[in-house]
């Protein structure tokens, strides 16, 4: 019998999120909250520091006054390649897939919360009580994608419904899937194209050619969690050395 | 450390179970002889019939106790034994006869003519058109909208079929009470956490005939047959009923035979 691997192919799914095209719209959290069915988070949520997000866009002051300028990082889930929520996990709910892919299964949580606990990006978000829509909201939920019920925990899946789907499209029309097809929602949402989505392990991806850039980084490198989300650094004009004719 | 554990061996050997304060009694204990079977309550003197009834009772107790058990059993498993009410259907709003449209073999029905009907054979994607689609709408076996059914109801049929004539009465054929849909009741659920499109299977299937399982009412080729290996003969059922168990060792066993990704988030996102 042939494993997933051989059968399915190598892919590693990755992310680049260029800082320089960052305008921290917070378009991306939106699409986000609407394509993945998370939670309203209302103000007794946020108080409690319980509200979930799976995208979301930290803001930094830099310098100071008058001098300050503000720095936008979004933060999703890296998909680690050695990724600290997995070993902990007691029902192996949280495993990476043959596609890079680092998947929660709802089903088999328990909500041990020991995931949360371990990742050091903070990206994982326990569901604290049954997610409850308005009325006027019933038809927006995305059917596919499951609603998350109380006790499990979630994190960003990196459009996992859409890479299926398109999967699926691409293989019942008999052609290979092309780069930039699969979009996420938050690459979709992004009015700068800050955020591209791909195959790492196809040398001819933009997320590949984008990933050797020299402005590239990852977040909390020391960790050695060696993540899939890479982040290209903001280039400062005023400061020497830094890029020029980016465009 | 063979030597020490050698001196272990040899403690061992030489351990003896201390003295108990008692004695045991010498097998095989003589029971106490049971009490002789109730032959009166109180003054009145019971029938003798009495002392096989009893025994009797208590073994139709541990079938009907067992039976409730096996029922537990099963639906837990697998499926619910279709007896006493446990079967995997419901009374829809229409009595939708599958093997009117669906079947090709001759039916008990007669027409409006009086002639005895032969089932029409339609295939299954006839209706639910968008099952072997590749759309979002793919994911399910939509039911038709009532005006699909009105294309050929608003004229096919008699006129005093109460059954028919709801149909009509929701496409707003008869009546004045405008247009409303039908509240029909699923009968195939998966649980919330399940992600299963059909478009994928019915492909697959298609292309690979010979896994195909379950049989057809005569229809051994197309979207028809394939259905069959989930959802069982439904041209020869009167009412839809759930056949397969659909539980996720079905599911896995078949992705395993066919060699289809087992990876958890195929299915589970």
């Amino acid at each position: 019998m042939t494993t997933d691997v051989e059968k399915f192919g190598t892919r590693n799914w990755g992310m680049i999120a260029d800082l320089d095209k960052c305008t921290g719209c917070q378009a991306c959290v939106l699409a986000c909250q609407a394509e993945n069915n998370i939670p309203i988070n209302t103000q007794d949520r946020v108080e409690r520091a319980r509200s979930i997000s799976w995208i979301r866009v930290e803001r930094y002051w830099e310098g100071d006054f008058p001098d300050t300028k503000a720095r936008f990082i979004p933060i999703m889930c890296q998909h680690c390649e050695n990724a600290p929520c997995e070993p902990v996990c007691p029902v192996y709910a949280s495993y990476h897939n043959s596609e890079g892919l680092n998947v929660q299964v709802y089903n088999r949580c328990v909500g041990t919360r020991y995931c949360a606990n371990a990742c050091p990006y903070i990206v994982r978000f326990f569901n604290y009580w049954d997610p409850v829509w308005p009325e006027s909201l019933r038809n927006h939920l995305n059917p596919d994608v499951t609603i998350r019920s109380r006790g499990i925990m979630e994190k960003c899946s990196f459009c996992i419904q859409r890479i299926n789907r398109t999967s699926r499209k691409a293989k019942s029309e008999g052609r290979e899937l092309e780069d930039g097809e699969i979009q996420t929602a938050c690459s979709a949402a992004c009015g700068t194209h800050g955020i591209v989505f791909g195959d790492l392990n196809d040398p001819e991806s933009r997320v590949s050619k984008l990933k050797n850039h020299k402005r590239a980084f990852t977040l909390l490198e020391q960790f050695g969690t060696d993540p899939n989300v890479i982040y290209l650094a903001k280039i400062d004009p005023n400061k020497k050395g830094s890029e020029e004719g980016h465009h | 450390m063979e030597n020490k554990h050698k001196d272990n061996e040899s403690k061992s050997g030489n351990f003896k179970l201390p003295k108990l304060p008692f004695n045991f009694p010498k097998l095989p204990i003589k029971l106490p002889k049971p009490p002789p079977p109730p032959t009166h309550l109180g003054d009145v003197e019971l029938p003798k019939t009495l002392m096989y009834l009893l025994p009797i009772g208590g073994l139709f107790t541990l079938v009907f106790v067992g039976a409730i058990a096996s029922f537990i059993i099963t639906a837990w498993w697998g499926q619910p034994i279709p007896v006493l009410g446990f079967e995997q259907t419901f009374d829809q709003p229409i009595n939708f006869p599958h093997t009117v449209h669906a079947s090709t073999k001759q039916l008990d029905y007669k027409d409006a003519d009086g002639n005895i009907m032969v089932g029409l054979g339609t295939d299954c994607t006839f209706c639910h058109r968008t099952v072997n689609k590749n759309t979002a709408a793919g994911a399910n076996a939509y039911i038709p909208p009532v005006n699909f059914c009105a294309n050929c109801h608003g004229v096919i049929g008699s006129e005093d079929n109460v059954q028919l004539n709801i149909l009509r009465d929701a496409a707003g054929i008869i009546g004045d009470d405008g247009t409303s849909p039908i509240n029909w009741r699923r009968v195939h659920r998966l649980p919330d956490h399940v992600r299963f499109v059909h478009e994928p299977h019915i492909r697959y299937l298609s292309a690979n005939p010979e896994h195909i399982k379950g049989e057809t009412d005569g229809v051994s080729t197309g979207p028809s047959a394939v259905c069959s290996t989930c959802h069982g003969n439904v041209a020869s059922m009167e009412k839809v009923y759930q056949v397969e168990p659909l539980k996720m060792r079905q599911c896995v066993d078949c992705h395993r035979d066919n060699e289809a990704p087992t990876d958890c988030a195929t299915c589970h996102h």
